[in-house]
């Protein structure tokens, strides 16, 4: 189970502070894919951050019992005077996973070839990119969470990480953070909707479009 | 760092941090030493230099070390502990900045990063200690050990007092971040004058030493020189000022992270 319980987060302090989050309870449906939309400024990063465990919210707490990646596709994390077998056995050292496994799947994905036992600083950026993208589905998370970006490589690749990203949604959750509608209505099955602090949900993506849409309209109006 | 926030069914909470430290402690051993041609030797050639260069001033100005201590032992054994405690204040007040991009991986917490940055800062000092005692014994310079434990608790009692000193430092950087660029001249080289680098606490005048045995490092030293060499004994060491010492700076850096962290903007 991946969950929010009262969840509050401000920045700054005393009268400059700021509510980002505010008191959000929810809980994230399993099996399914999740899109949270929100726009500029909405909170979406904070809500990510705190999902995932690299800010800890100012009240409430994060309930965590299921195998959660990190935001999809981000190279942040590594080291990049390690080769990617490296950073791939690092990753699944914290995540108890098998090495074997780990680092045959995502060379298998990345089509690194060689350069897996490169270090990181010497990748173009596609192949950094290719290579965190692996690295998130050679591991077997209940859920994945992911920031906006699904998308990387060529137009071959791109077809070869939509496939894999189509099979995982069937036996996995997700978590997509967007901005975009089409990335919601593409990759997802419900959605909330992230406005003034609070967590939205809907059922049908349609009427999650429409309050949106309202949000952003009301914004350019004023 | 908070239960909350690392809850998990099928393994415990300290499984998981424990799994998280020995991947963070290789992850950081191998990309400091890993992939150099010299890879260890570098932990070596800092104090290393330092120490020539005291120990050829001493031989220049034809002075001794005290109580028959071999000169450059006497030197290894209070430059080794004493830059341990350096490099640990100053990484573990680093290692509280800014949104550290390890922290995106679910398990990994701030309290993970910097104990591994205690054992693995710990870990290079005493090798490299090890390193140069062993060196200077096979190139003459003989002594008996006198008490391994002492040596032991002194070391210790070096890394609590870096770890402290470093979360206090680190907590109030969150904040007022000009502590931390001001922390090394205004703390590091009075540490480094007072702390019985180039002198026993014997050798100073009385009152210059009432107020040098203020600084819980040159306790410590003193303790390490003592229970290193059978021959020399220091009659000013207090243990439990420098326990006391060390438990007051990560009790007091605990609290004030946790108050510091949530005020994060």
């Amino acid at each position: 189970m991946i969950a929010l319980e009262n969840v509050s987060k401000s920045y700054g302090v005393g009268d400059h502070a700021h509510r980002v989050l505010n008191d959000i309870t929810f809980q994230f449906p399993y099996r399914k894919s999740v899109g949270v939309l929100g726009a500029n400024g909405a909170g979406k990063s904070t809500l990510i951050r705190i999902i995932g465990g690299a800010e800890k919210p100012d009240k409430g707490r994060v309930v965590r019992t299921s195998r959660l990646s990190w935001p999809m596709g981000y190279s942040g994390g590594f080291q990049g005077t390690l080769t990617g077998r490296e950073n791939a056995r690092f990753v699944a050292r914290i995540y108890g996973a098998s090495f074997e496994e780990v680092e045959l799947k995502t060379n298998e994905f990345a089509e690194l070839g060689q350069y897996f036992d490169r270090p990181l600083s010497s990748y173009s950026a596609g192949m950094k990119s290719r290579f965190a993208m692996s690295l998130s589905y050679a591991l077997d998370f209940d859920y994945y969470l992911v920031d906006e970006a699904l998308e990387t490589g060529d137009a071959r690749l791109k077809e070869k990480f939509r496939q894999i990203f189509k099979q995982r949604r069937q036996t996995s959750s997700v978590i997509l953070v967007s901005h975009n509608e089409q990335t919601i209505r593409k990759n997802c099955d419900v959605a909330t909707v992230l406005h003034n602090g609070r967590l939205q949900y809907f059922d049908d993506l349609d009427d999650a479009f429409m309050l949106y849409r309202k949000i952003l309209f009301k914004k350019s109006v004023a | 760092m908070s239960s909350a926030n690392a809850v998990n069914v099928q393994e415990s909470a300290l499984t998981v941090q424990l799994r998280v430290i020995h991947a963070l402690i290789l992850r950081e051993l191998k990309s400091r030493y890993g992939n150099r041609r010299l890879g260890f030797c570098w932990a070596l050639i800092e104090p290393l230099l330092f120490m020539s260069v005291f120990v050829a001033g001493f031989q220049l100005i034809g002075r001794g070390a005290p109580s028959g201590i071999p000169v450059p032992l006497f030197f290894v054994a209070g430059f080794s502990p004493f830059f341990m405690f350096r490099d640990l204040f100053s990484e573990i007040s680093q290692g509280t900045r800014g949104h550290q991009s390890l922290l995106m991986f679910p398990q990994v917490t701030r309290m993970d990063l910097l104990i591994s940055k205690v054992i693995v800062n710990a870990l290079v000092s005493i090798s490299v200690f090890l390193t140069l005692v062993i060196c200077l014994y096979f190139f003459g310079f003989s002594f008996r050990i006198d008490n391994l434990m002492g040596v032991m608790i002194g070391f210790g009692l070096m890394i609590a007092l870096g770890f402290g000193l470093g979360l206090v430092l680190g907590a109030v950087g969150i904040r007022y971040e000009f502590v931390r660029s001001f922390s090394e001249p205004l703390l590091g080289r009075p540490l480094f004058l007072s702390s019985g680098l180039f002198f026993t606490a014997s050798m100073l005048p009385p009152f210059a030493r009432d107020i040098a045995l203020y600084n819980p490092l040159l306790h410590c030293i003193e303790l390490i020189r003592s229970s290193l060499f059978e021959s020399f004994d220091s009659r000013y060491i207090d243990l439990g000022y420098v326990c006391m010492f060390a438990l007051v700076l990560i009790s007091f850096g605990l609290m004030l992270l946790g108050v510091f962290e949530r005020q994060r903007s």
